[in-house]
């Protein structure tokens, strides 16, 4: 029996005798590219070699965010930080494949902002997509001014600019309303999804 | 206006509070990518923030144990179940069981095998 199998059918079966959190899964080294470890998952020795679908998000910035999202008295408990943690790599996966194919039958070799798009609008999230929009537009001024060139996609390299700095401010997540108003995009928490009854809906004027 | 674009420029980067390059690593691990472009990788990752929230304030509100203020891991499998947004998520979202009611269930239906 290969790796895969096994862990699916423990975590399952849950024969531990515990509930099992995903840093308990064993982990089978891969003969693998010697790849840094990517998790962030506290996992005693079997740190070396991981698959490629198990490279998440650091826990801290994704904690930080569903902090941020939840009512303030909310608390969240550690194994849904992890769980989201690796939802969040399958939906990063479930978007990327999806454009990835669009890309493809259009025979082109880069996948672009509106193949990301089109794949959110055909993979159910399109109420995020307007939302993303703006920000996009906000985020191309910006670079603009910076560099002195219009926004023109200058590749992956300009992304470094923009890494790891991930720890600067609250998440400013404004949502704009679908009426299409532009409105100031920097607040700090939670969601107006108009399609979705369990999200409060706020508005920013 | 110079100061106005250098101040919006650090607006956009404090905007994105997740690691671009990991997120390009993550999209790179898809199979047949070969490059992917600066929009596609800041709205993905932009992208990714709004699924964080999305996720964990429907489930927070969703939750099983209401009076507990908590969200659970249950919590997110059971969101995953039953929304049809989030349902791609139900593979690697198992429901979990203690292992001593899983034993208790699986003796149970060898009682009932035995009754025939």
């Amino acid at each position: 029996m290969d790796g895969d199998s096994s862990t699916t059918d423990a975590s399952q079966l849950g024969m531990t005798g515990e509930y099992m959190a995903s840093s308990h899964y064993v982990l089978h080294p891969q003969d693998d590219d010697g790849e840094e470890n990517m998790n962030d998952h506290e996992d005693g020795g079997t740190k070396e070699n991981y698959r490629e679908q198990d490279i998440y998000l650091p826990i801290a910035n994704v904690a930080r965010i569903m902090k941020n999202a939840v009512p303030q008295t909310g608390k969240i408990a550690k194994d849904a930080k992890e769980c989201v943690q690796e939802c969040v790599s399958e939906f990063i996966s479930f978007i990327t494949s999806e454009a990835s194919e669009r890309c493809h039958q259009e025979k082109r070799k880069t996948i672009n902002g509106e193949d990301i798009l089109f794949a959110m609008s055909t993979l159910g999230f399109d109420m995020y997509v307007d939302p993303l929009k703006l920000y996009l537009q906000k985020f191309r001024e910006a670079m603009k001014g910076e560099k002195g060139m219009p926004g023109v996609a200058v590749g992956e390299s300009l992304g470094e600019d923009l890494t790891d700095d991930g720890f600067a401010n609250p998440l400013p997540a404004g949502i704009i309303t679908a009426d299409g108003q532009q409105q100031n995009v920097m607040v700090y928490t939670t969601t107006a999804y108009p399609q979705i009854p369990t999200v409060q809906q706020i508005q920013f004027s | 206006m110079r100061h106005n674009s250098k101040h919006q420029a650090s607006e956009a980067k404090k905007a994105i509070s997740l690691p671009i390059s990991r997120v390009r690593l993550i999209m790179k691990s898809s199979p047949d990518v070969s490059s992917i472009n600066q929009d596609a990788l800041f709205l993905t990752t932009k992208a990714t923030e709004l699924f964080v929230q999305h996720l964990a304030l429907t489930s927070f509100n969703n939750r099983s144990q209401t009076e507990a203020n908590t969200l659970n891991y249950s919590d997110l499998a059971k969101t995953a179940e039953e929304s049809d947004t989030f349902h791609f998520l139900t593979d690697i979202l198992p429901k979990k069981i203690l292992a001593q009611d899983y034993l208790k269930t699986l003796e149970q239906m060898q009682d009932e095998d035995s009754d025939f």
